[in-house]
């Protein structure tokens, strides 16, 4: 019988979808069995923990694979038998001891909110062990390669799974505690080196992110999706273990309280990543990279998260500001033979565009919700398209605009490398400077419009646009200026863009580039600035992260994101307002978006509702 | 009273498609007074209502504020001193009952966009006087105590009055209300009458919508009696009580039997109305 090649494939993909849906099925099904049966059984809690935690050293001890993958040895010392050489375990083994080692020590120690804890230790060593056996067997081609072929056992990632699961259930073991509140009225004497220490680990935190499983150059090392994602979820298990201790919103709260600290700081700490095992060129160009998205996103979350209007063209703006700061700047494809110094140029850039982000705004006095997105998604084609076709001679048309000099002061070029003191600064260390100042004046725009009278309009007609109305808020203007800023801030962050890549070509703003854009507001947390940054960071840095894993690479992405906002809707990092309107119910709670097809002034005009 | 009125409609008609939803209303609002509109369900208040404060635009008729036309747009409208409460409660759900008051003072505050982005000392007065009038309105309706609670997190009754707190920062001449009681306990109810008196006494005009007649006959000092879009009668509380015509078309019952029906219809129209609002839905009020 002759089976087309895609069915066969069809079949294979309907399989393995049956088979994740069944094992999902049955985990919940035994999670809840499991919860039930433990929900007045407090006692339990200690001896589960210990017995999770013997499995998890167990684990991390034992073999992980039967055979060398393709790639070479992985884990890093997976043919040592059994306790050979505890203590020379590394990688995600390391990190699977620290965890088991975690869940017994503290079973002794009396800590509050101990459960929540436990909870995190469980999810990080289930996303560890997880994500690890599961890339042994993608990667060494069946089952097999995790449990036992040709006379080799290697349970270690089995027994890895089901020590996450007995941590898990040992938090399932009587009530969750609430969260303690630790006094956040400290003296400066405590909050000052507190919150140094705090920025500071965060800065070495994120520089060893961005290292882990890479070269110096950036190139992957082998597996270098699986290092890095392994110390994203230990990482990830320490931070909710200090969630659920209460201390990071100790943290934010001191952090709040001591504001002009705390920026301080942070600006330090942001400025010496260089310093670290990041700043290498490769990775300043990352984060140059993240800052420019940071930016812009921030401007989008203006439009997005506080007025609550939806736009699928953002990008445009930010291409708007690159190609009249690439026409300014003296590149040979530029349409005018002026040069401007970069902060005039970026000053016109950051104006053209809000004056394009004005004019696509102005139809939001006409028509609302879906509609809008649908007009700025147009907005978004049209520019590229317009711009691939070099209208008015101002884009290069498919030729985009090359050699675009990059920006000089004091004789000194951004791009080359710095030498202060006899340091030797990587190349690109000046743009990640003035990326830095960028992202800090697009947030210091952001929260003091946010906490204003325009803001509180913005916030107003997020919630309830008639309402707001009939509080007296001229809901056009208002909407309108949102976008106005919002292009602004992202004209701005173009012109940097422009300068940094060295070449504006229309493909850098693709469709798909708006719809990133979205995902760093929505993933990060909507109208939150922290959550803004930290969503194009994970945007930018992921795919960079998973390269290796090629196909899967999308598909590993977008589960991430199902996942994120099936157990997080309101962001990583979410805004105080929308916390408390999502947390209590972790269900999305579409803010006054009830569809009602009414006409808001019938008799007045063709005015089409949400 | 004499002399001009304070709010003053002509001839107001509303036609949706075929359906008239209002015709030919008229109605007249002194200073200084309470005027109580009632009527039964799908009558047209809520669209009268709509019409007064811009949200519709008459098919015909004026509206006119001491004299001069009211335009037909909400925020115009506000700013020139008309205010209003919504049947099915709408607040901004995730501000603070402070933050939800302060918003009412937006057309009072003078603070330009620099302004807004800069943070200078103007700006920090300006927010200051705003948040102090709003936290002295919270106390005027007897909310001061819950001014750092989202305004989701409220109690039915006193999101009603948050409401009125909110619509009362707008700093308006005449304050329109609808149906501010429904959904309230007696206890409730009571305390709003007297806030209504209050309100009147700080030199503001109120209309009220409500079923409740016994509460619009002993709180108003006028009552307009709507009925399918029309003005039926209308005068002071003991005319429209008396007069046959209410009773048969509102109540549809012989005058000794209302006393008894009127607790009934309230009690029963307030539980409806709210069973209405928790879906998050209602007739009139278009969201
Ligand atoms: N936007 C609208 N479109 C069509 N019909 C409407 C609209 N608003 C109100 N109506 C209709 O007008 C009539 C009066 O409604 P409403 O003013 O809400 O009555 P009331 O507030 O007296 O209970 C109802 O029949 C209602 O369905
Ligand atoms: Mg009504």
């Amino acid at each position: 019988m002759n089976i087309p090649p895609g069915w066969a494939w069809l079949g294979q993909a309907l399989l393995i979808i049956a088979g994740i849906i069944l094992v999902i099925w049955l985990c919940r099904l035994g999670e809840r069995r499991g919860t039930a049966y433990l929900a007045d059984r407090p006692a339990y809690l200690r001896p589960l923990a210990l017995l999770g935690g013997v499995l998890a050293l167990l684990s991390a001890l034992l073999p992980w694979v039967t055979f060398e993958l393709n790639d070479g040895v992985y884990p890093e010392l997976s043919t040592l038998q059994f306790f050979d050489e505890p203590w020379g375990v590394t990688g995600f083994r390391g990190f699977i001891l620290l965890l088991g080692l975690a869940s017994i020590v503290l079973a002794f120690v009396p800590i509050p909110a101990k459960r929540r804890v436990y909870r995190a230790i469980g999810l990080a060593l289930f996303g560890i062990t997880l994500f690890n056996t599961g890339f042994i067997i993608y990667y060494g081609g069946g089952i097999g390669a995790a449990t036992a072929a040709d006379g080799v056992v290697a349970f270690g990632g089995l027994v890895g799974l089901v020590a996450a699961a007995v941590v898990w259930f040992a938090h399932r073991s009587g009530p969750l505690e609430q969260v303690p509140l630790w006094n956040s009225k400290v003296s400066r004497a405590v909050a000052y080196p507190v919150l140094l220490l705090a920025f500071i680990a965060l800065l070495l935190v994120v520089a060893m992110l961005l290292r882990a499983g890479t070269t110096a150059d950036g190139d992957s090392r082998a597996y270098a999706g699986p290092i890095f994602l392994s110390l994203l979820f230990f990482i990830s298990g320490v931070i909710l273990a200090l969630n659920g201790l209460g201390f990071t919103k100790w943290l934010t709260d001191v952090s709040d309280k001591h504001r002009l600290w705390s920026v301080v700081v942070l600006l330090g700490c942001s400025i010496a990543l260089p310093f670290t095992e990041a700043g290498t060129d490769y990775w300043m160009t990352i984060a140059v990279n993240i800052g420019v998205y940071a930016a812009t996103a921030i401007g989008l979350n203006i439009v997005v998260g506080l007025a609550g209007l939806l736009d699928l063209g953002y990008i445009a703006f930010l291409g708007i500001g690159a190609y009249v700061a690439a026409n300014f700047s003296e590149a040979s494809a530029a349409a005018f033979g002026i040069k401007l110094p970069f902060l005039a140029a970026a000053i016109v850039a950051a104006v053209v565009a809000g004056v394009f982000g004005a004019i696509v705004g102005s139809p939001t006095l006409r028509v609302r919700g879906d509609y809008l997105a649908i007009v700025t998604l147009a907005f978004g084609e049209i520019f590229r398209k317009a711009a691939q076709n070099d209208i008015g001679g101002l884009t290069g048309g498919a030729n985009a605009i090359p050699d675009i000099p990059p920006i000089s002061a004091f004789g000194q070029s951004f791009s080359a490398p710095l030498e202060i003191g006899g340091v030797k600064l990587p190349s690109g260390v000046l743009y990640y400077i003035l990326v830095v100042v960028l992202v800090a004046v697009v947030m210091l725009v952001f929260a003091n419009l946010k906490d204003s009278r325009i803001g509180r309009a913005w916030i107003a007609i997020r919630e309830d646009e008639d309402a707001a109305r009939a509080m007296g808020i001229k809901t056009g203007q208002a909407k309108i200026l949102a976008f106005l800023i919002g292009a602004t801030l992202a004209g701005l962050a173009g012109a940097v863009f422009a300068h940094k890549t060295s070449t504006v070509a229309y493909d850098s703003f693709q469709f798909i580039e708006s719809v990133t854009l979205l995902a760093a507001v929505i993933l990060g947390g909507m109208a939150s600035i922290p959550g803004a940054v930290l969503g194009s960071a994970l945007l930018i840095v992921l795919p960079e992260k998973l390269r290796d894993f090629q196909d899967l690479r999308l598909f590993l992405f977008g589960l991430a994101l199902v996942l994120i906002m099936r157990f997080r809707p309101q962001g990583l990092i979410p805004d105080r307002h929308r916390r408390a309107e999502l947390a209590d119910e972790g269900v999305v709670e579409a803010p006054s978006q009830e569809h009602n097809v009414a006409d808001s002034t019938p008799g007045g005009g063709a005015a089409v509702t949400r | 009273m004499t002399g001009t009125p304070v709010l003053a409609a002509r001839d107001v008609s509303m036609v949706f498609g075929g359906l008239t939803a209002l015709s030919e209303v008229n109605l007249t609002l002194d200073e200084g007074q309470i005027l109580g509109l009632i009527g039964p369900n799908g009558a047209g208040k809520t669209t009268f209502f709509n019409c007064l404060t811009g949200l519709y635009t008459p098919t015909r008729g004026t509206v006119t504020l001491r004299g001069t036309r009211l335009p037909s747009d909400p925020a115009a409208v506000t700013v020139a001193g008309v205010a209003r409460t919504f049947q099915n409660i709408r607040l901004f759900p995730s501000m603070t009952a402070l933050e939800n008051v302060v918003v009412g003072r937006h057309s009072r505050m003078k603070q330009g966009p620099l302004a807004s982005l800069f943070h200078g000392p103007a700006y920090r007065r300006g927010e200051q006087a705003a948040r102090d009038r709003s936290l002295e309105l919270l106390e005027f309706v007897g909310l001061g105590r819950v001014h750092d609670e989202l305004s989701r997190n409220l109690p039915y009754g006193d999101q009603r009055r948050l409401e009125i707190a909110r619509a009362l920062a707008t700093d308006p001449s005449v304050l329109l209300l609808d149906e501010p009681t429904a959904g309230m306990n007696p206890q409730e109810t009571e305390a709003t009458r007297q806030l209504i008196f209050a309100i009147r006494e700080t030199g503001v005009a109120v209309v009220v919508i409500e079923h409740d007649t016994k509460f619009i006959f002993s709180l108003c000092d006028h009552v307009s009696v709507l009925v399918q879009g029309k003005l039926l009668v209308e005068g002071t509380p003991d005319v429209v009580r008396g007069d046959p015509r209410v009773i048969e078309a509102y109540l549809g019952k012989p005058p000794d039997e209302v006393e008894a029906e009127v607790r009934h219809y309230a009690d029963e129209t307030a539980d409806h109305t709210q069973v209405i609002e928790l879906d998050g839905g209602s007739e009139g009020d278009k969201r």
